[in-house]
């Protein structure tokens, strides 16, 4: 038996948090697969237009969070990211949902789309590169 | 490839679907407890790959696990939890993974990698 995952001594149950940066590395991920050319196919076309509308609707409800509780000290902020973050990743998802769509985005566009990215990246911790994952070639 | 997704937690769920299903670029079922899932499995047989939570209603993970390897002791069983000692009984059950939580989606490509496209598991 092969054992992934946190340690023992970190081991706890998935939180909402946990989910919404989870599912905005792998919408980075399907993001940086489409700009190396990688294949789309149905199932990840349905995969891409439900995580990136996920994504976008927690950065909406977690941006107005902020500006709520912007005076309130006794509000506990885990994730700890600004308002412009999360308009880049709301930028992110309209990108997404465009190519999911089948929009051909002209280079300018993946130029954009490319920046955004980094900028994402920037502000989050992952390090899995698109290149390891051999399996998204093939649909 | 068939692949079966089962946990009570549909924030959880949904999120594995979804990073497993946009990995193999094929249909992922989900199921909400281990009876719903045995069901379908004894109705449309026995999937490559079942991903289940420990803690289900109605049959565990671990009962599912001894259910599916019974039947068929080539498909892939991955048991996941929050709790430590639920570990040792995943791994006395048979399981081919034990994916301790919380994880995220690079664990979940490993487990494609090593269970779909390599094509092997580490029992034995």
């Amino acid at each position: 038996m092969i054992r992934i995952g946190a340690e023992p001594s970190k081991m706890r149950e998935i939180d909402l948090d946990d989910v919404f940066l989870s599912r905005l590395q792998l919408l980075i991920v399907m993001s940086k697969a489409y700009l190396s050319g990688y294949p789309l196919g149905r199932h990840r076309i349905n995969c891409i237009l439900e995580n990136a509308n996920h994504v976008k609707l927690e950065a909406v409800g977690l941006e107005e969070d902020l500006e709520w509780f912007k005076d309130d000290t006794s509000f506990n902020d885990t994730l700890g990211f600004d308002s412009a973050f999360y308009q880049r990743v709301k930028l992110l998802s309209v990108m997404a949902e465009a190519i999911a769509k089948g929009y051909d985005l002209e280079n300018h566009k993946k130029e954009a789309l490319e920046k955004n990215l980094n900028a994402v990246c920037e502000s989050i911790t992952f390090t899995k590169q698109v290149s390891d994952m051999q399996f998204l070639k093939v649909a | 490839m068939k692949i079966v997704v089962v946990d009570a937690d549909p924030i959880v769920r949904d999120f594995v679907v979804g990073t497993l299903m946009y990995s193999v670029n094929r249909e992922v079922l989900p199921f909400e407890n281990g009876l719903d899932a045995w069901l379908y499995i004894e109705d449309y047989g026995m999937p490559d790959i079942i991903v289940a939570d420990v803690n289900l209603e109605d049959l565990s993970g671990t009962e599912l696990l001894g259910k599916a390897k019974a039947l068929n002791q080539g498909t892939v069983v991955i048991l996941y939890s929050d709790l430590p000692e639920k570990e040792a009984m995943v791994r006395e059950a048979g399981a081919d993974a034990f994916l301790a939580k919380p994880f995220g989606v690079s664990e979940l490509f490993n487990l494609v990698q090593r269970f779909v496209v390599d094509g092997r598991s580490s029992n034995g």
